[in-house]
C-alpha cells in the first residue's frame, strides 16, 4: 500500500461519517484559532506598550527624586519628596557633558484654570523650550514655549487639545489670556498630540516656562528631569554622570534614581510576553480536550470497523499498514482541523486589528509554529492507542463478530 | 417512566462503554478543571488584596489634596495652592464622629545612625497613627501626643530600618540623624512586609510638623480619618465635605473612602478574573463537542434499539430525556471529577507557591457543577432530538 | 376490534411512488388467529406496522378497540402501542446490554409502574416462559429460540390485546421456531388477537385465518 492510497483509505473513512468528523475538525479548530487569536492580542498589547514608550523620546535618561534601598525606584520613590530638593541648577549643572543632547526639567501640579465664567481643573507642567523634541510632541496650531533663559518667567502658556475644546468651546483660544491659579497666562500654542504617553494626558495638560511655574505653584523642586542622550551607546555614561553630578551637588549624598525608559520598558514587555505565554498555555489546554475526543472517536471508529478490520487483515494487511492506516486517519483530521483553526486564528485577529487599529494584534510566529505542531502531535499521540488496538486485533474474531 | 428507572436505563447505557464514557467525562472534566482553578486563583488574588486594605481598619477615610482625580492618584499630590494643614487635621479632629486623625506626609531621606547611613521611606504623621491603621510597635513606644506645632525631635524605626542600623541591638533610646537633624529613638514597628508594593517595614515616622519642615512644604499629602463604628459613611463624607470647604472656601480636595477603593480593586479584579475564566472556558467548550460527538455516534449505534423502544410504546419525550440524561450525566460527573482535581491542583499550587493565593468558594463549586450539568444539556439536545426524531419503522430495520 | 378502511400506503422513492398497501380493507376479530404470507416486498411487513401504529396510512381508516387511530396524537399512539399491542421481530431485537429480566421489563418501566409491581409481573412472565432460571443472562448468553422466548414475554407483560409477530421463527430453526410458535398458540388460546406474517406455508396452515397478500393488496382470504 503506498501512501497516497493510505490518506485516501482514511480520507474515505472520515467522509464516511461526515457528523463526527465535522466535530472533530470543530473542535480542532476552535482551539487552535483560539491559541492564535488569543496570542495575537497578548503580543498587540505587548507592541502597544513598546510603543507608547518609544513615544516618549529615543535615548531617554529621567533623574526622579529620591532612592530607596529595597524597591530601588519602587512606588515609594515615585511619589516621594526629599529633604534636598532637585533644582534647576541640578538640571543645568546636567547639561555639562558632551552626551547630553537636550534636557528639559519638569514641574508637575494641579490647578483651577479659568477663562471668561469657565473653569476647571487641570495638570500643569513646567517645562522649557526643548520639552517637545524630547517627547516627540507635535503642535497643532501656534507655537511652543519660545527658546529662553530658565529662570525667566513668562506669562505664556500651551494648552492641550481637550482643555481648549472645554475651556473655549467654539471661541478662538490663540492670543486669549486664561487664568491659572492667581496669575494669567497668553495662550500661545495649542498641542496635536493625542495624548499617547504613560501617566500623563497631554490632551488635559497645560504647559508653562518652569520658572512660572515653580512659583505658581510655590516650590523651588523639580518632579522629574529628562535627558535626551546623543546616542544609545552613551546613555551609560550619561546616567554615572548624572548621578555623580547631583551626589556632588547635594554633598555626596545620592539622593536620585536615574532611570532609562528601557529599563521601563524591559520589565513591560517581560510581563506582558509571560502573559502571553500563559494566555496561549491556558488556551492550549483545549487542545489537549480535543486530542481526548479524537482518541475517543477513533476507539469506537476502530471497534465499529472490526469486521473491515478483519477482513483486510484477511486480505493479507500487516499490523504496521493497519496501525499506519489508522494513524493516517487521525492526523489527516489533526492537520485539516488545525488548518481550519489557522485560518480562523489569523481571520480573528484581523478583526482585532480592524476593530481596534492602535493593536498590532498579530499572532507571534512561535504560537503559529507551536499551536500546528501541537495539534499534529495530539492527533498522533492520542490516536495510538486506538491504532494499536486494531493492529492487534484477532482477524478470525474480528471477523466472527459480524 | 420513573425517575430511577430513567438513571438506571441511563447509567447502565453510559457503562456499557466505559472508556467511551470515561474519555467524554475526562473531556469536560479538564475543561471545569482549568476554569476552577483560574477562578480559584482570581478569587485568591481577590481575597489577598482585600485583606490587605481592611487591615487597615474599614472605617477610614483618605482626604488628598487636589480635585481632579484620574486613575484615582490625585494631581494635588504635587503641590496645589491651597494646602490640606496640620490645622485641617485639628479641625477635622474635632468632628464628633472622628476616632482618630491621622496626617501625613511622606518623602524620602536619609537616615544616619550607629556608623551606618541608609536611604528610605520617611513618614511624617502624627499619634495616632498605630491605632488608624492597626500598626503597632514591638518595642518601646509610638510618637507621643505632643504638641502638634512645636512637637520633640523623636523618631519611630520601621523593623528593617532597625535591622539594617542597629542589627540585633536594642535602639530605644539612641541617637539618629534624619535628613541632616538629630533625633531620639522612641520606638520601633512590628514588622508588617511590602502591602501592594510599598515596604512598610522600610520606613522612619516623625512627627508631622517635623516632616514638613525637613522636606520644606506646607501641605500635607494625606490626611486619614478613623470615624467611630456604626457611623453612616455618607454622613462622614458630607461632615468632612462641609468642614473643609468652609475652611477652603472651595472643594480643592478629594475624599476618598475605603469602601471605593475596595470596590475599584474588586471590579478590575472581577474582570481579570472573568477573562481568565473564559479563557479556562475554550476548553469546556471542546469538552462540550466531545459530548456532541459521542452521543451522536452512540444514536446512530442504537438505532435499533431506539425503534424498538418506540414500538413498546416509548414516546418522544422518553427517548429525548432518555438520551438527554446519559449526556447530562456524562457531563456531571465529568463535572464532580474536574472539580475536585482542580480544588486539589488548586491547593497543590498553593502549597508549592506560598506566594500564590488560592481560594475555592463554595459558590464557585456550585456554579461550575451548574455549568457543567448546563453543557451536558445543551451538548445533548442535538443528538437526543435526533434520536427522538428517527421513524420507528426505519430504526427498526436498521441493524 | 381491528378493521381497516380503504387503507394506502404509498412510498416515494425517487420520482416513483411505490405501493407497498394498495387499497386494504380488513377486520380483525378478538381472539383471532391470523397468518399473512405472501411474495417478498408485498407489504406484509408495512401492514403489520401499520396495525401496530408504528407507520402512518398514506389515507384510509384505521379503528383499534373502535377507536380512530388516524385521529391520535403522538401521546396517545405511544400508549396505545405500550397498553393494547405486543411486537415479535425476526430479529429479536433484545437490549444487547440489559438482561432478560430487564428486557421483559421494559415496556412497564416505559408506563410508570412501581418496581415491586414489576418485579411481580416479570417473575410470573418468566415462570411461564420457563426462563426463571435465565433472568439475569444477557441476549448474548441465550440461545435464538430463548431470545424470541423472552422477546414474546416482553411484547406481552402489559397484556395486550393484540400480538404481532414479522417472520418470529425466521431466524430459528426448526426445533425452536416450532417450540416458538406453541408459545405464540398458547397466548392466543388465553384470547389475544394473534397476527403472524410467515412465509411458512404449514405454519399458515395452522392459523384459522389466513390472508394472502400480492403486491400490497390482499389476494385471499381464508377462514377455515
Ligand atoms: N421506507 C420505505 N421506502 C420505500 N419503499 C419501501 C419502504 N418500506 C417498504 N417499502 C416498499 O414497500 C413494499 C412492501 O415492503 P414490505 O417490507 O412491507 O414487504 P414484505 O412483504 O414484508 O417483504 P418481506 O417478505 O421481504 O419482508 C416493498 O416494495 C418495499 O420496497
Ligand atoms: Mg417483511
Amino acid at each position: 500500500m503506498i501512501g497516497y492510497d493510505i490518506i485516501n483509505y482514511g480520507w474515505k473513512s472520515l467522509r464516511g461519517y461526515p457528523a463526527r468528523t465535522l466535530l472533530m475538525l470543530l473542535a480542532m479548530s476552535i482551539s487552535v484559532a483560539s491559541v492564535l487569536v488569543l496570542t495575537a492580542l497578548g503580543e498587540g498589547a505587548r507592541r502597544y506598550v513598546k510603543d507608547e514608550f518609544t513615544s516618549l523620546g529615543t535615548n531617554l535618561v529621567i533623574v526622579l527624586p529620591g532612592r530607596n534601598e529595597t524597591t530601588g525606584a519602587g512606588l515609594n520613590t515615585m511619589m516621594g519628596v526629599t529633604p534636598r530638593d532637585l533644582t534647576l541648577d541640578d538640571a543645568r549643572a546636567l547639561t555639562r557633558h558632551r552626551s547630553v543632547k537636550r534636557i528639559a526639567p519638569l514641574n508637575v501640579g494641579a490647578v483651577e484654570a479659568s477663562w471668561q465664567n469657565r473653569k476647571r481643573e487641570i495638570t500643569l507642567l513646567g517645562s522649557t523650550h526643548d520639552l517637545i523634541k524630547i517627547r516627540q510632541w507635535k503642535m497643532d496650531r501656534g507655537r511652543f514655549l519660545p527658546q529662553m533663559d530658565w529662570d525667566r518667567a513668562s506669562p505664556v502658556c500651551v494648552i492641550g487639545k481637550k482643555i481648549r475644546q472645554e475651556i473655549f468651546g467654539p471661541h478662538e483660544a490663540l492670543g486669549q489670556w486664561i487664568r491659572l491659579g492667581q496669575h494669567r497666562f497668553r495662550v500661545i500654542g495649542i498641542m496635536a498630540s493625542e495624548g499617547r504617553s504613560i501617566g500623563m494626558d497631554v490632551e488635559e495638560t497645560v504647559i508653562i516656562p518652569v520658572a512660572s511655574a515653580q512659583s505658581l505653584l510655590n516650590t523651588p523642586s523639580l518632579f522629574r528631569i529628562l535627558i535626551e542622550s546623543k546616542t544609545r551607546a552613551s546613555m551609560q555614561s550619561v546616567i554615572d554622570f548624572a548621578v555623580a553630578t547631583i551626589r556632588e551637588r547635594h554633598h555626596g549624598e545620592e539622593d536620585v534614581t536615574v532611570i532609562t525608559q528601557d529599563a521601563v520598558l524591559q520589565t513591560f514587555d517581560r510581563i506582558l510576553t509571560t502573559l502571553t505565554y500563559a494566555v496561549g498555555g491556558i488556551a492550549a489546554i483545549s487542545l489537549g480536550v480535543a486530542g481526548i475526543l479524537i482518541m475517543n472517536v477513533m476507539l469506537v471508529a476502530v471497534s465499529q470497523r472490526t469486521a473491515e478490520i478483519g477482513l483486510i487483515k484477511a486480505l493479507g494487511a500487516s499490523r504496521r499498514q493497519i496501525l499506519r492506516l489508522i494513524l493516517t486517519e487521525a492526523v489527516l483530521l489533526s492537520c485539516i482541523g488545525a488548518l481550519i483553526g489557522f485560518s480562523i486564528g489569523i481571520a480573528g485577529s484581523w478583526g482585532i486589528r480592524a476593530a481596534l487599529p492602535d493593536l498590532q494584534a498579530y499572532p507571534p510566529t512561535w504560537a503559529m509554529l507551536a499551536s500546528f505542531l501541537v495539534a499534529l502531535l495530539t492527533g498522533l499521540l492520542f490516536s495510538l492507542l486506538p491504532a494499536r488496538k486494531a493492529a492487534r486485533l484477532d482477524p478470525v474474531l474480528a471477523l466472527q463478530r459480524h | 417512566m420513573l425517575t430511577r428507572d430513567f438513571l438506571h436505563l441511563t447509567s447502565s447505557a453510559i457503562l456499557t462503554h466505559k472508556l467511551r464514557s470515561f474519555l467524554t467525562m475526562l473531556g469536560i472534566s479538564v475543561g471545569i478543571a482549568a476554569v476552577v482553578i483560574l477562578t480559584s486563583i482570581g478569587e485568591g488574588l481577590h481575597k489577598f488584596i482585600v485583606a490587605e486594605f481592611t487591615q487597615f481598619g474599614t472605617t477610614l477615610v483618605a482626604i488628598n489634596p487636589g480635585k481632579t482625580s484620574t486613575m484615582g492618584m490625585s494631581m494635588g499630590v504635587f503641590g496645589t495652592e491651597r494646602p490640606l494643614t496640620i490645622e485641617d487635621a485639628e479641625a477635622l479632629s474635632r468632628l464628633s464622629f472622628a476616632k482618630s486623625v491621622v496626617g501625613f506626609i511622606q518623602g524620602n531621606a536619609e537616615v544616619e545612625g550607629n556608623d551606618r547611613t541608609r536611604r528610605t521611606t520617611v513618614y511624617g504623621t502624627g499619634h495616632d497613627f498605630p491605632t488608624a491603621f492597626s500598626m503597632p510597635v514591638s518595642s518601646g513606644q509610638f510618637l507621643p501626643d505632643d504638641d502638634p506645632r512645636a512637637p520633640r525631635a523623636l523618631a519611630v524605626l520601621g523593623s528593617k530600618v532597625r535591622d539594617e542600623l542597629f542589627g540585633n541591638s536594642n535602639p530605644i533610646g539612641k541617637r539618629i540623624r534624619i535628613g541632616g537633624d538629630r533625633y531620639r529613638i522612641v520606638g520601633v514597628m512590628e514588622s508588617k512586609g511590602q502591602v501592594l508594593g510599598f515596604d512598610l517595614d522600610d520606613t522612619v515616622y516623625i512627627p508631622l510638623a517635623r516632616g514638613l519642615e525637613m522636606f520644606n512644604r506646607d501641605g500635607l499629602v494625606e490626611i486619614d480619618v478613623l470615624y467611630h463604628e456604626g457611623i453612616d459613611e455618607k454622613k462622614v463624607v458630607a461632615g468632612i465635605k462641609r468642614l473643609l470647604k468652609s475652611r477652603h472656601g472651595r472643594e480643592d480636595f478629594t475624599i476618598t473612602t475605603q469602601q471605593q477603593m475596595l470596590d475599584v480593586m474588586g471590579s478590575i479584579l472581577d474582570i481579570i478574573t472573568f477573562a481568565v475564566a473564559a479563557i479556562g472556558a475554550i476548553s469546556l467548550l471542546v469538552g462540550a463537542i466531545g459530548i456532541i460527538t459521542i452521543m451522536t455516534i452512540s444514536v446512530a449505534e442504537r438505532t435499533s434499539e431506539i425503534g424498538l423502544i418506540r414500538a413498546l410504546g416509548g414516546r418522544y419525550s422518553q427517548i429525548l430525556l432518555l438520551f438527554l440524561g446519559e449526556a447530562v450525566v456524562l457531563s456531571a460527573i465529568g463535572g464532580v471529577v474536574g472539580l475536585a482535581a482542580g480544588i486539589g491542583i488548586g491547593q497543590l499550587l498553593s502549597l508549592m507557591i506560598p506566594a500564590l493565593p488560592v481560594h475555592t468558594p463554595w459558590t464557585y463549586v456550585v456554579l461550575a457543577e451548574v455549568t457543567a450539568v448546563l453543557i451536558g444539556l445543551a451538548a445533548g439536545v442535538f443528538p437526543a432530538m435526533r434520536a427522538a426524531r428517527l421513524d420507528p419503522v426505519e430504526a427498526l430495520r436498521a441493524e | 376490534m381491528i378493521r381497516l378502511e380503504e387503507i394506502h400506503r404509498d412510498f416515494q422513492v425517487g420520482d416513483q411512488v411505490v405501493h407497498a398497501l394498495d387499497d386494504i380493507n380488513l377486520e380483525i376479530g378478538q381472539g383471532d388467529y391470523v397468518s399473512v404470507m405472501g411474495p417478498s416486498g408485498s407489504g406484509k411487513s408495512t401492514l403489520l406496522n401499520l396495525i401496530g401504529i408504528l407507520d402512518h396510512a398514506s389515507s384510509g381508516r384505521y379503528f383499534l378497540n373502535q377507536q380512530n387511530v388516524t385521529d391520535m396524537d403522538e401521546l396517545e399512539e405511544s400508549r396505545a402501542r405500550n397498553q393494547h399491542i405486543g411486537f415479535v421481530f425476526q430479529s429479536f431485537h433484545l437490549v444487547p446490554r440489559l438482561t432478560a429480566a430487564e428486557n421483559i421489563e421494559l415496556p412497564l418501566i416505559l408506563a410508570g409502574i412501581h418496581a415491586d409491581q414489576r418485579r411481580r409481573l416479570v417473575g410470573e412472565a418468566l415462570e411461564t416462559l420457563s426462563l426463571t432460571d435465565r433472568a439475569e443472562h444477557t441476549p448474548d448468553q441465550l440461545s435464538g429460540g430463548q431470545r424470541q422466548r423472552v422477546a414474546i414475554a416482553r411484547a406481552t407483560i402489559t397484556e395486550p390485546t393484540v400480538l404481532l409477530a414479522d417472520e418470529p421463527t425466521g431466524n430459528l430453526d426448526q426445533h425452536s421456531g416450532a417450540e416458538v410458535i406453541q408459545t405464540l398458540e398458547a397466548l392466543n388460546e388465553k384470547g389475544i388477537t394473534l397476527i403472524i406474517v410467515t412465509h411458512d406455508l404449514k405454519l399458515g396452515n395452522r392459523s384459522l385465518r389466513s390472508l394472502e397478500m400480492v403486491d400490497g393488496r390482499i389476494v385471499s382470504d381464508h377462514t377455515q
